[in-house]
């Protein structure tokens, strides 16, 4: 009778939980467009300003020689946005959502990525805008673009690794979304986005080299701009890096989860 | 249909909430990193019982007396201190209403979305779709935001949801008392058809009459402990006479502490 009843329950659950997954992000995006008449275009207006007033002040301003800067900044600001938004919004995940979480076997680790998972819509939708740019400047699109999936899966599994931590400190500790919005501001100019790593004196080099994210800019621009394939073999160290990560912060999240419905 | 509960000499620690615990993370680094020594008190002390087959068991006691502590625990939400829950069947709870609902939503959405968090596959809602909503008699209202419902309307609505999961083993925690007296029968209709299609339960209420016209035996939980337990006729009785009074009032929503921190007779722990 248990086994039967194992036997059946696996692939239900596997269908519940994907459903989950999406019913939630389901949510996420109407209530995010619900009653905006811009819908969308809002979240594509934040980026391209960002844009015209970075381009304004580095080319315009100070003459960076970077060449297709606009891509350039295109890619460094939406492949960022990404990640900081998804890791700022995942602190308030569990809070919000208490009563999913007092669910009996509700996985509470699907609630960062139903953050980080609108994020990534958020990040797909700038897509076409940013192959618009580069067919634009002239650059051509070569099939080094297949490694696109593969690059956005690895900077997905180290978004979810952060997401997970940042969700479950916060329950705790209620200032962590200040704190982690000074680290985020931190790590946008320690992560060569306006700038080109070249520019980096010698002696810091090793500390851009430690950040995951300089390779997965670096990555995206390997494929849009250089239309080469990306550096693998860092490629292959950032995915490591985040699979423990990942694990790591999943054991600690689980652990922490246990108290999730006691601590509130 | 063949559910079964079995709790075995559970007990449950809470860490008493401490006024000046850190909450951010600058008092911890103003503090120095120095922990302050935790105390502790028992919400449940060594609770054991077992649910057979299609019985379904009432669990009453006074507001903190540890009865959604409990109902948590079976539905493992949370993990005991000590002691053991074992269930067999699928577990279908309603330990709280409107699961997932979003004002700004639809009915219509909401049903989907919460039916989905309350443990249904999507195929599974959308089967049940006009099942739900017929419970709830609200089609003229589907494709309206809930944020423009009553207050009964939206209650109405989250128990269709919930009372559709149909379950092997049930857990309620007092949620049979919602919107006006017909719909409260419907409720209760609904529990007496789940019970009949031998569907397994454990039921928190404060409503003797609920307790003696769905369960077969009955808990009298107090300060954590068992006072009572046996056939719900006697157990009832013996509950209504102790608090010499009516019923007392349903635990408000939204129950944070699960047991009254302040209550004196509250055996307290040694961290």
């Amino acid at each position: 009778m248990t086994t039967t009843a194992a036997q059946w329950a696996f692939p239900r659950r596997f269908i519940h939980r994907r459903d989950l997954l999406r019913e939630l992000l389901v949510r996420d995006m109407k209530l995010r467009y619900k009653r905006s008449y811009l819908g969308i275009a809002w979240t594509l207006l934040n980026p391209l300003t960002q844009l015209l007033v970075y381009y304004f002040v580095f080319r315009i301003l100070f003459k960076v020689p970077t060449p297709n800067f606009v891509v350039y900044l295109f890619i460094g600001i939406t492949c960022w946005n990404w990640f900081q938004g998804a890791v700022l919004e995942s602190t308030a995940a569990i809070l919000a959502n208490r009563d999913l979480i007092r669910q009996p076997g509700f996985p509470a680790a699907l609630l960062p990525n139903v953050t980080v998972g609108s994020h990534l819509i958020h990040f797909l939708l700038t897509l076409p805008i940013l192959l618009g740019l580069v067919l634009v400047n002239g650059l051509p699109i070569t099939p080094a673009v297949l490694w696109l999936p593969m690059i956005i899966l690895v900077q997905y599994v180290l978004t979810v690794a952060f997401s997970l931590l940042a969700a479950c400190v916060h329950v705790n500790f209620r200032d962590t979304q200040y704190l982690l919005g000074v680290l985020l501001m931190l790590g946008f100019f320690l992560t060569p986005i306006l700038y080109e790593v070249s520019i980096v004196p010698e002696r810091y080099q090793w500390l851009y080299n430690l950040n995951p994210m300089t390779h997965l800019v670096d990555a995206y621009r390997a494929v849009l701009i250089r239309g080469e394939t990306p550096h693998l073999l860092a490629l292959a160290g950032v995915a490591a890096v985040s699979l423990v990560l990942l694990r790591l912060n999943y054991v600690l999240f689980r652990r922490a989860s246990t108290s999730f419905v006691e601590e509130f | 249909m063949a559910g079964t509960i079995r709790v075995e000499g559970v007990s449950k620690k809470f860490r008493r909430w401490e006024p000046n615990q850190p909450m951010t993370l600058q008092e911890v680094v103003l503090r120095g990193f120095r922990w302050k020594r935790r105390e502790f008190f028992w919400a449940l002390t060594d609770i054991s019982f077992q649910v057979n087959p299609g019985r379904m068991v009432g669990i009453m006691g006074f507001n903190g007396a540890g009865k959604s502590t409990l109902l948590r625990l079976v539905a493992g939400v949370g993990r005991p201190t000590s002691g053991r829950v074992e269930i067999r069947g699928r577990l279908g709870a309603i330990l709280d209403l409107g699961v997932g609902f979003n004002p700004e939503l639809t009915g219509r959405e909401n049903i989907i979305i919460s039916g989905v968090c309350s443990g249904l596959t999507r195929r599974e809602v959308t089967e049940r779709f006009d099942s739900i909503v017929a419970f709830s008699e609200l089609e003229e209202f589907l494709d309206f935001p809930l944020r423009t419902y009553s207050t009964g309307m939206h209650v109405r609505l989250a128990f269709a949801v919930a009372s559709h999961i149909e379950p092997e083993v049930l857990l309620i925690d007092e949620v049979l008392a919602v919107g006006d007296l017909a719909f409260q029968k419907k409720c209760m209709d609904r529990m007496i058809t789940f019970k009949k299609n031998g569907c397994t339960g454990l039921i928190v209420s404060h409503g003797p009459q609920a307790v003696l016209s769905l369960c077969d035996d009955c808990i009298w939980l107090d300060h954590g402990r068992i006072v009572a337990y046996g056939p719900a006729q006697e157990v009832v009785m013996q509950y209504v006479e102790a608090t010499g009074t009516l019923p007392k009032q349903p635990t408000p929503e939204a129950v944070g502490a699960p047991v009254d921190a302040d209550d004196p007779g509250l055996a307290v722990g040694q961290s």
